[in-house]
């Protein structure tokens, strides 16, 4: 069952990524669409982000108590400065790391 | 086409290698993290390495396992990668222009290939240098850079996947590479709304039923962002309107 549904979603990725050069596409997609597309990726990336750093372990949203919170917040100030993928992983990582060691 | 420079192919794809290897700091612990969620969300090794190839996908293969390993029907799970996935059809939008003339299998080919990673890369050789009628090997050099180190590192993290404790969260590597991508690119306020909107949605949709706060918080960032762009745009041509 699961090759069946890894394989039509891995179709469907494909699909996407093949749309708007496959010859169907009309050339020019309407605005409204394109203003719409265009907020996809931070709609989508937010959603995966946000329960991933606001909730603990045992599925509770905590935010005073929560080192992940903290090592979040540094990585989004590092991401507006530097822009770099690699510092904002690693500064949040390093985050993470020295807060929890420090059982803060 | 006169207007058209020649770069050679094998030029052409060097740079595009050699464009997107910085990515690779990100993209090889993002591999690994996956590696290690599919066997530990109890996907056997073949499943989780092979699912690097058939989505090719970071945040679809992470949503995928996690949706897979709580039980949600199959048709959620599909739906639900599917809408995580359509940031792409924007990626192809904006490729299509260049890529469009070319033979299908090309196409085809430089289809799989297009990540936000290769994208990100190659749409700046497409729009800031010189056109070439070799320009499309670019994308294939970093596209084809990308799956390999991909493919490798999802091999690694699924090899590692019981040596690597648990304590180093190594899991939040995923969350901190999605806020890599999408904090910089907030630059407006419907942009912030949008962002605000899915991740409120996000949080207070915990409980719902087969995870559909996933798709109704994608879906209610976008439509918040699009409501918020719509108006602002509205008073903008109605005060220049006024003005003029």
């Amino acid at each position: 069952m699961i090759w069946i549904v890894m394989i039509a979603t891995g179709l469907i990725n494909f699909a996407t990524r093949f749309s708007m050069f496959s010859g169907f596409a009309p050339k020019q997609l309407p605005n409204w669409l394109e203003d719409a597309l265009g907020f996809v990726p931070i709609a989508v990336l937010t959603a995966i982000i946000a329960p991933a750093v606001l909730f603990n372990e045992t599925g509770t949203i905590t935010i005073v108590d929560n080192t992940r919170v903290y090592a979040a917040l540094v990585a989004i100030i590092v991401a507006l400065i530097t822009r770099s993928v690699l510092a904002t992983i690693s500064t949040g990582l390093i985050a993470l790391w020295t807060l929890t060691y420090f059982g803060l | 086409m006169p207007n058209k420079t020649t770069t050679s192919s094998k030029d052409e794809f060097w740079h595009g290698v050699r464009d997107e290897l910085p990515m690779m700091l990100g993209v090889i612990p993002f591999g690994l993290v996956f590696g290690v969620l599919g066997i530990s969300s109890g996907l056997t090794p073949l499943q989780t390495i092979l699912m690097s190839s058939i989505l090719f996908g970071g945040a679809s293969q992470v949503v995928f396992v996690q949706l897979w390993a709580s039980n949600i029907p199959a048709l959620v799970v599909g739906g639900s990668v599917g809408v995580v996935n359509l940031r792409h059809a924007l990626y192809s939008a904006s490729m299509a222009s260049y890529l469009r003339p070319l033979p299908l299998w090309w196409r085809v080919i430089l289809g799989y290939l297009l990540t936000d990673e290769a994208y990100a890369i190659s749409i700046r050789r497409f729009t800031n240098m010189p056109p070439s009628h070799n320009q499309h090997f670019h994308l294939l050099g970093a596209g084809l850079t990308l799956w390999i180190s991909w493919q490798c590192a999802t091999i690694a993290g699924v090899l590692a996947g019981a040596t690597i404790p648990p304590e180093w969260s190594l899991g939040f590597a995923i969350p901190l590479t999605f806020i890599a991508i999408v904090a910089p690119s907030i630059k407006s306020r419907a942009d912030l709304v949008a962002c605000i909107t899915a991740g409120t949605i996000a949080i207070i949709g915990q409980d719902l039923p087969f995870k559909s706060w996933i798709v109704l918080a994608a879906f209610g960032g976008i439509a918040s962002g699009w409501g918020v762009k719509t108006l602002i745009r509205r008073q903008q041509t109605h005060e220049t309107g006024k003005r003029s």
